[in-house]
């Protein structure tokens, strides 16, 4: 089955046309605050009488904390409080995403570099500081568990002893944190068919979201004993279901609001300073902001997993996949975070988007004195990406056929079946997306060399360095293609919920939207007022600050939040207009038969038939009342992973996209300057399509900076080596090429406006895409991300 | 950080007379690194001297071709200077080739010349750090070392300087002018820092209490064909892998007058006088560069992770003198 490649709007619902609705690049009201430093974000916030947090943490990765000595703190002038593991309020001194298995403040022991340990408020930023640098604390070292032979020996450190959680029966070893295995079909009969086969093991390094709005938040003692916490995150009701318990508060005395977001990436799934803020708050009786430093905020959030995988493919002659094997091993660190779901991510997506019938699969996450690993765009998928689709470069090398076309033989597409045994039951145009980057023009060659003047520099590796004028430059062109889930898996009840009212102001129809959703930089509050303007026929639509005062909409993660809470508020729309079509048809039924037998809309600001005749205006229709609902929405239910097989219908939606990689390579000096990197995705409909666009784009970029320098440096001894943004490298727009994007829209029609999840494919194919250019300009293996200069002129 | 005291130097013997008033002063340029360094606890000066009010940022011409730099003039004055770019275009590549505009804005060249190391050991003040804390070890030796030396450096210390300026004055002769208690000095640029040896932690020779006033470039007709090349690991805001500082004069094919130095290799700007030696008199052909470069890099001694500097540098010499000799050739 294929659909035809459609490129404007697609009709699923008989929505009306409306302006600035669906479909339409709306511009974004925080996009010119935000590009004048206009935007407040959650660290501008101010109180008065407020006072400053500051976090004390672990310079060890792994050391019993024999005694903490908080006097001298609390004598500095100005301090109001000083707090440790033996302050914290109730006998629940844990919280987790899945596992409660993260200490609010060291607990006698710290597991990772960074670890909270002590808390001091005081009157001042500084003060605070210097008060936290006085508390005295001894440490005795203890044994660092940094990979999976330590992590797995007979004798190594256990770092959770008493796990209880659901994950810990099933595991061989306490430092698994979860296992999951699929399998399917018959390997080793298939390997027997095999005409080739091609083993590899690719390292994937840790990468940090690199947000740039560090981790902020303002906690405001409450009259009723409670606390108003205001701060930058993804999910404030996963927030506030791990707040409440640790504050020993019921979740109706925490009430939550959303701040100014300056990036999110899956490094705010995870709690930061909002426990620790509203501890100081409730303790001081005072408002407490903290705002961490970038320092403190390369140790205040989760990275990305680094990835050690193992992967063997066979084929045919004629290139058709037989088989694979793969052993995927994730380091997860100190705490489990979202550990458990990463692991069941890459299982599940492990072969990419392949068909592959017989395949043995394993993955893993360990348990280690390492940085926590977590949540970061692409989740898991990210590193199976770059291992399978270097695999596919050497299947297709080792057959003698072109890298696209061995991967066009391959591709799965609708009705074909996942690893996992799940039927793809929506458009994979896999073929489609890259026959589109590969018709695209390739970029001039030598686009360097100017008319009779000097080279423009910026057009080769080492760019205004001036490292070259084209000497020893090879280019090279690579492809890559990646699958990824959208929405939350493996059974989890996944919804959102949005409350719209619809009411008569000043004689104009106005519409008002409330969710919890978090904008984090993605475009969702455009997107909900789109989608208002669309179903009601409404002009004026107001999104109220998001909050945990409505039901909750679900993490801004997984590609979610535009089918999710874009679903609930056109859901909870549809529900107003059939409330608007009752009262019109009570009071003005007689008047017309279109009321009793035609299909109507709202359009304009008025009851429509099909056809554009107006029946009523909403203003007359209302007659002064408001219609207020809430609702939630769910997606269709997924199923956990079968344990030993990993099989069933783990993923409620997939989404694709493909990269065409043009790098120059400077082959003498290990430079390369990445000239071009195009994408074709496959997003269902774009609601918003330059929003669209910068997610595609923002997402490439991402990749590329995994591929050549983002790389947090994590050495045996488990510390943090480059907690800086002068050590820890991203891409600067110098570094950035150009990037044509060419979007498809083909409907899921499971999705509300067939729509599909963009934000997180782009980043996967983006990876290898580039490593897989490197490599044909210089013909090394290049296993490891990120490519550094010493990997492509082959000295250590 | 700790608390400090902060003062306003009116002049320059009053700086260096408060200095010696106060033990634990450290002299304010820019505080673009030192500031920093406060902040993670590597330095906790008891007392500021902020020494930029002291008419130190001028740079001067001499008539016989040399210039004469305030050690307060800024990166960005320096850079834009039109007898800097003139008479040693490598000088101002090499500034601009460093941070960013902001930090060029407020660093200082008497700072620049005294920032300290990049080494993660070094700034993680929990950590084992012979610069830091004398014979407490060096970690970066078989720990993370993928930028350090490649060239001079000892078991004590790896970590390499991180100045681009200074790569330039290395190249060209400069000589640092300093005020003590006891009256001015001056110090070939080149003796400015010590080998490392088995005193990391003595990081220059300057006296006691000395406060740099200026860095004077002799006269170098040679220095007028000059590149500055940075290789880094993105294209801009980042610290140098390998550098290179080349002048060359050609007369007839051969190579007459020739200035090499190269950053981010060695615990101090290296001047590479054995590929000069080699170079003086020889043809000014890529295969003499190349020899030359072997000559310099026959005493590299690279560390596990870090080997691909040697090459790397090799080549980017190659090719800077390459180009210089073929813009000599037009």
């Amino acid at each position: 089955m294929t659909a035809e490649p459609t490129r404007g709007p697609r009709r699923l619902t008989r929505a009306p046309r409306a302006a600035q609705g669906v479909g339409v690049s709306v511009a974004r009201p925080d996009g010119t605050l935000k590009v004048t430093g206009e935007f407040a974000y959650a660290s501008d916030m101010w109180h008065e009488d407020m006072l400053w947090g500051h976090t004390l943490r672990s310079p060890h990765a792994h050391a019993r904390v024999l005694s903490i000595d908080i006097a001298a703190a609390l004598a500095v002038p100005g301090v109001y409080a000083v707090l440790t593991h033996d302050d914290l309020p109730t006998s629940q001194t844990r919280y987790g995403l899945e596992c409660l298995d993260t200490p609010v403040l060291a607990d006698g022991v710290v597991r990772h570099h960074g670890e909270p340990v002590a808390l001091v408020a005081a009157d001042h930023p500084e003060t605070a500081r210097r008060a936290a640098a006085r508390i005295a604390v001894d440490y005795e070292p203890l044994p660092v568990v940094h990979d999976e032979a330590t992590a797995l020996a007979d004798d190594a450190p256990v770092l959770h002893p008493h796990r209880d959680d659901h994950h810990a029966p099933h595991v061989r070893h306490p430092n698994i944190v979860h296992r999951q295995p699929v399998r399917r079909g018959d390997p080793d009969a298939a390997a027997a068919r095999a005409d080739v086969i091609v083993t590899g093991t690719y390292t994937v390094g840790m990468q940090d979201q690199a947000f740039l709005g560090p981790e902020s938040g303002l906690a405001v003692p409450a009259e009723d004993g409670g606390v108003d916490l205001y701060v930058a995150t993804q999910w404030l009701h996963s927030d506030l279901r791990q707040i409440a318990p640790v504050l020993g508060l019921p979740e109706d005395k925490v009430r939550m609001t959303l701040s100014g977001v300056g990036g999110a990436f899956g490094g705010r799934e995870d709690l930061s300073m909002q426990i620790h803020g509203c501890l100081l708050a409730l303790r001081t009786g005072k408002p407490v902001k903290m705002v961490y430093d970038r320092f403190q905020s390369f140790f205040g959030h989760v990275h990305r997993h680094p990835a050690t995988l193992w992967y063997e493919h066979g084929a045919t002659r004629e290139g058709l996949l037989t088989h694979m094997r793969c052993r995927i091993v994730l380091d997860g660190g100190a705490y489990a975070s979202s550990s458990p779901a990463v692991v069941g991510n890459a299982a599940s997506l492990s072969a990419g988007p392949y068909v592959v019938d017989h395949v043995d699969i394993e993955a893993l996450a360990l348990y280690t004195n390492n940085p926590p690993c977590g949540a970061m765009r692409g989740f898991g998928a990210v590193q199976a990406c770059f291992a399978y689709e270097s695999q596919m470069d050497k299947l297709a090398a080792e057959l003698g056929l072109d890298p696209v076309e061995f991967r066009r033989r391959n591709a799965m597409s609708q009705g074909s079946r996942l690893p996992t045994g799940q039927v793809v039951d929506a458009p994979a145009p896999v073929a489609e997306l890259l026959r589109r980057v590969k018709a695209l023009p390739l970029p001039p060659e030598r686009q360097w060399e100017t008319a009779g003047a000097a080279p423009d520099v910026r057009a080769l590796p080492g760019g205004l360095s001036n490292t070259t004028h084209g000497e020893g430059v090879v280019r090279g062109v690579g492809y890559a293609v990646g699958i990824k889930n959208v929405g939350f898996s493996e059974g989890f009840d996944d919804y959102s919920t949005a409350r719209v009212r619809l009411e008569v102001a000043g004689g104009e129809p106005v519409a008002t939207v409330h969710t919890a959703a978090a904008e984090v930089g993605q475009g969702g509050v455009t997107v909900q007022a789109q989608i208002v303007r669309t179903e009601l026929g409404v002009q004026q639509v107001t999104i109220q600050p998001a909050d945990t005062r409505v039901g909750s909409a679900g993490s801004t993660s997984a590609s979610r939040q535009t089918y999710m809470t874009g679903g609930a508020v056109r859901h909870t729309c549809e529900a107003i207009r059939e409330r608007v079509l009752a009262l019109g048809r009570a009071r003005f039924g007689g008047t017309h038969p279109a009321w009793e037998h035609a299909e109507l809309l709202l359009e304009d600001g008025k009851v429509v038939t099909e056809a554009g005749e107006v029946l009523a205006a909403l203003a007359d229709v209302l007659d002064g009342q408001a219609i207020d609902i809430e609702q939630e929405f769910r997606h269709r239910p997924t199923q956990p992973f079968d344990r030993m097989t990993g099989q069933g219908f783990g993923h409620v939606q997939y989404s694709f996209a493909a990269h065409r990689a043009v790098v120059e390579v400077d082959t003498e000096l290990g430079l390369v300057k990445v000239v071009e990197l195009a994408c074709a995705q496959d997003v269902g409909k774009a609601v918003n399509p330059q929003a669209v666009a910068g997610q595609i784009q923002g997402g490439t970029v991402q990749g590329l900076g995994l591929a050549v320098m983002e790389e947090i440096l994590v050495g045996p001894d488990a510390k943090v080596r480059n907690p800086s943004f002068t050590d820890y490298l991203i891409p600067t727009i110098l570094d950035t090429p150009t990037l044509p994007v060419d979007i498809l829209e083909l409907a899921d029609h499971h999705a509300p406006y067939g729509l599909r999840g963009a934000g997180e494919a782009p980043t996967l194919s983006s990876t290898p895409a580039v490593v897989s250019a490197i490599r044909a300009a210089t013909g090394r293996a290049l296993t490891r991300v990120p490519v550094r200069p010493e990997h492509i002129t082959d000295t250590p | 950080m700790r608390e400090f005291a902060y003062q306003r130097a009116g002049d320059v013997a009053g700086a260096v007379a408060a200095f010696a008033a106060a033990p634990g002063a450290r002299y304010l340029g820019g505080g673009t690194n030192l500031v920093d360094l406060m902040k993670s606890g590597v330095e906790s000066p008891e007392r500021l001297i902020d020494v930029r009010g002291l008419g130190l940022d001028a740079v001067e011409e001499d008539a016989d071709g040399g210039l004469r730099i305030g050690a307060t003039v800024t990166n960005s004055d320096l850079a834009a200077h039109p007898g800097v770019r003139r008479r040693y275009p490598a000088l101002a590549q090499a500034v601009l080739a460093g941070a960013s505009g902001q930090l060029r804005n407020a660093a200082t060249v008497g700072g620049n010349l005294l920032q300290r190391v990049r080494c993660g050991y070094f700034t993680d003040v929990t950590l084992p750090c012979n610069r830091r804390v004398p014979g407490s070890g060096c970690p970066a030796v078989d720990g993370e070392h993928h930028n350090h030396a490649v060239l001079g450096w000892s078991e004590h210390c790896v970590a390499v300087h991180p100045s681009d300026l200074g790569v330039a004055l290395a190249a060209f002769d400069a000589v640092v002018s300093y005020e003590t208690g006891a009256g001015p000095g001056e110090l070939a640029y080149a003796a400015l820092y010590p080998p490392v040896g088995d005193t990391p932690h003595r990081e220059t020779s300057l006296p006691p209490g000395a406060l740099i006033t200026a860095v004077s470039l002799p006269a170098a007709p040679v220095a007028a064909r000059s590149r500055y090349r940075k290789v880094r690991e993105r294209a801009s805001y980042a610290f140098a892998t390998a550098s290179v500082a080349a002048a060359l004069e050609v007369r007839d094919g051969v190579v007459h007058d020739v200035r090499l130095a190269f950053g981010a290799v060695a615990s101090r700007p290296w001047r590479a006088h054995a590929a000069e030696r080699a170079l003086t008199g020889a043809p000014a052909t890529a295969r003499a560069f190349g020899a030359a470069a072997d000559a310099e890099l026959a005493a590299a001694r690279p560390l596990p992770h870090n080997g691909y500097k040697v090459p790397l540098l090799r080549n980017l010499m190659v090719s800077v003198l390459t180009e210089l000799a073929e813009e000599a050739a037009r």
